[in-house]
């Protein structure tokens, strides 16, 4: 077997084993992978933001953001919700089988900004995969300003990365704060939309980042509360999704105008995603 | 005059038999049906070169196939997964008569495939080639690379570009492998004189003025990037296509692809990847069927924006190099230059 290299082999993949697969809800699992290569998985770094292209068999592969931070090096965290065919499949596998991954790509999170700001992160659902990875880098670089959390999930059984929320919520310095659409027996905390969650945090606009991530419709409702709070659109930063081929800015499927999501993303700030026609920002 | 020369068309079929020897020849040929196609030559002496037509074909399935093996897997059990090389590869190829838009459409390639990422795959082909280009001397029908600025004439990114003049071409030099190849088989190269030059340049000016459509690029240009296209253009153009895909499988430049794996045995198969169309409802369509643009009613408008907006943005010259292919191709009457025309004519 001959070992890939960069420019050889832009779209082979290396084998990579399920080293464990948590269950966060019916409908994500965390799959955490290593590579085959041990020499290849101790020197593999990537930063918070950044997506692999996991190719499973005969299905072809599918983009998907690291949830992981490299902090704790050995292991990638991939959280997946099963929404198609290959993420189907994944969701079958089981610890000890192997995956195929390339990457890290993608424009990243600015991390050495965020250092130095309030940081409030809004997010829905599978949407706080990118930023958990965020938010425990941040943690563990020892970052000292305010950290807010508001987690929107639809039921409380819908609630994932349960053991980080908890962590979170013990944290010194982090508040986090979490609602349900919908309410079941036994849960006694929020309920109704994210948005509802901004009347109980602090916010210092000129001083506070926002990271938000979730559906488009979460997206659109956190976006008018932001403004309405005087946060700039330059402060404001969101991951996007895009169908992806290549992954490396050469086949065009996630173009949104001039820019492509694989390439100029996937992180954008609010300000940069208004020059373009972006449908998560339309009614 | 040192870096012109002079190639009589009898010497010709000579040097390329010449050239053959080391390289898999590449040209237009005129096929037992009547068409021109740009064809790997087999045996010279049994094929009719044809330089008077214009290819019906581009050298874009030569660099980038409309189907390619990308690498092949092995999967014999769920805890081994594993990925080899695919066995393509390009011998040196040299590619005759390509007119300028086919030549700046290369070009075009060499930055979509090579400038974010490098592809592998093009990469090696491109590597392995040589272009021997032919200036236009009377532009066909639907042609309008003067619009485009890249053409009927060239004057770089070829190994060799040759010049019609009658009973002699005239040969110029670009890329280092043009001059190898002068180097090489000099006795069929002869210096070029002023008259040689002043007879090329009559043959510009010749060609620049026989151009039979108007084609307003610069103004649609402009009107995409200051918004001032209406929504009926776009509705009308999208009523129309017919969702067949031939513009952007026809057009040199669009090079979008989708990549999937084929299954050959219980145990393994291959990653290809084969063209696509932006204009295809599928393009964008996600996991769940979440499409973030409704292809229906914007696939081909991101197709024109894509060519003459969002590239001109980025490159200041569009992604389109006039050749008209799409205008032939095209039953839906949706093909670019109609669009150009239907822009331009709107009143704003």
């Amino acid at each position: 077997m001959t070992m890939p290299s960069p420019d050889k082999d832009l779209y082979r993949p290396r084998p990579a084993e399920i080293r464990e697969v948590i269950v966060e809800n019916s409908q994500i699992k965390t799959f955490v992978l290593a590579f085959a290569d041990r020499e290849y998985n101790a020197s593999f770094t990537y930063q918070p933001g950044q997506f692999m292209m996991v190719s499973v068999p005969h299905c072809g592969e599918a983009p998907i953001s690291i949830s992981s931070t490299p902090a704790k090096s050995g292991t990638i965290h991939l959280s997946v919700r099963r929404a198609g065919r290959l993420t189907a499949a994944l969701h079958d596998m089981r610890q000890g089988d192997a995956v195929g991954l390339r990457g890290p790509y993608g424009r990243p999170f600015p991390m050495t900004d965020l250092l130095g700001r309030d940081l409030l992160f809004v997010a829905g659902g599978i949407g706080l995969a990118p930023l958990r990875s965020v938010i425990n880098t941040c943690l563990a670089a020892g970052h000292d300003r305010r950290i807010t959390i508001l987690y929107g999930s639809r039921t409380p059984a819908d609630i994932a990365f349960k053991g980080d929320l908890a962590t979170w919520g013990q944290t010194a310095g982090v508040s986090c704060l979490l609602t349900v659409d919908r309410t079941e027996p036994g849960w006694a905390g929020e309920v109704g939309l994210v948005t509802g969650l901004f009347a109980r945090c602090a916010l210092d606009p000129d001083e506070t980042t926002a990271l938000v991530c979730g559906p488009p419709m979460m997206i659109r409702a956190v976006l008018a509360q932001l403004a309405e709070r005087g946060v700039a659109d330059g402060n404001i930063i969101t991951t996007m999704e895009r169908h992806m081929s290549c992954g490396v800015g050469i086949c065009r499927h996630c173009h949104m105008d001039e820019k492509l999501v694989c390439q100029d993303g996937p992180v954008f700030t609010l300000a940069e995603l208004k020059q373009l026609k972006v449908m998560e920002l339309q009614g | 005059m040192t870096d012109k020369y002079i190639l009589k068309k009898d010497h010709l079929l000579p040097l390329l038999r010449k050239l053959k020897k080391n390289h898999r020849l590449i040209a237009p040929l005129r096929n037992r049906h009547g068409d021109t196609l740009f064809t790997e030559i087999d045996q010279l002496d049994d094929v009719r070169l044809d330089l008077a037509n214009q290819p019906q074909n581009s050298l874009k399935q030569f660099f980038f196939p409309q189907q390619e093996v990308l690498f092949t897997y092995r999967n014999p059990g769920p805890d081994s997964y594993h990925f080899e090389p695919a066995a393509g590869e390009s011998p040196p190829s040299l590619y005759f008569g390509v007119r300028p838009c086919d030549l700046s459409a290369v070009l075009y390639m060499d930055v979509v495939f090579l400038k974010n990422a490098r592809d592998p795959h093009y990469l090696h082909r491109r590597r392995n080639s040589i272009l021997v280009g032919l200036n236009c001397n009377g532009p066909f029908a639907n042609c309008f690379c003067n619009a485009t600025r890249n053409g009927p004439f060239v004057d770089f990114g070829f190994d060799l570009q040759l010049t019609d003049l009658g009973d002699r071409f005239l040969v110029e030099l670009d890329r280092s492998r043009g001059q190898e190849i002068i180097s090489a088989w000099r006795q069929f190269f002869a210096a070029a004189d002023d008259k040689d030059v002043k007879a090329q340049y009559q043959a510009f000016l010749e060609a620049r003025g026989k151009f039979s459509l108007q084609v307003h690029l610069d103004l649609a240009a402009r009107r995409l990037a200051d918004d001032q296209v209406s929504e009926s253009v776009w509705h009308e153009l999208s009523m129309r296509c017919q969702d067949c895909g031939g513009c952007a499988y026809i057009c040199p430049t669009c090079t979008c692809f989708s990549i999937r794996d084929r299954q050959t045995s219980e145990s393994g198969g291959e990653r290809i990847r084969n063209w696509d169309a932006c204009t295809f409802s599928g393009f964008t369509r996600m996991a769940g069927d979440h499409n973030p643009v409704d292809r229906q009613m914007r696939g081909i408008e991101k197709r024109f924006r894509h060519k003459l907006q969002f590239d001109m943005k980025k490159d200041n010259r569009p992604s389109c190099v006039g050749c008209g292919r799409c205008v032939n191709i095209c039953f839906g009457g949706t093909d670019i230059v109609r669009f150009i025309n239907m822009t331009c004519c709107e009143n704003t």
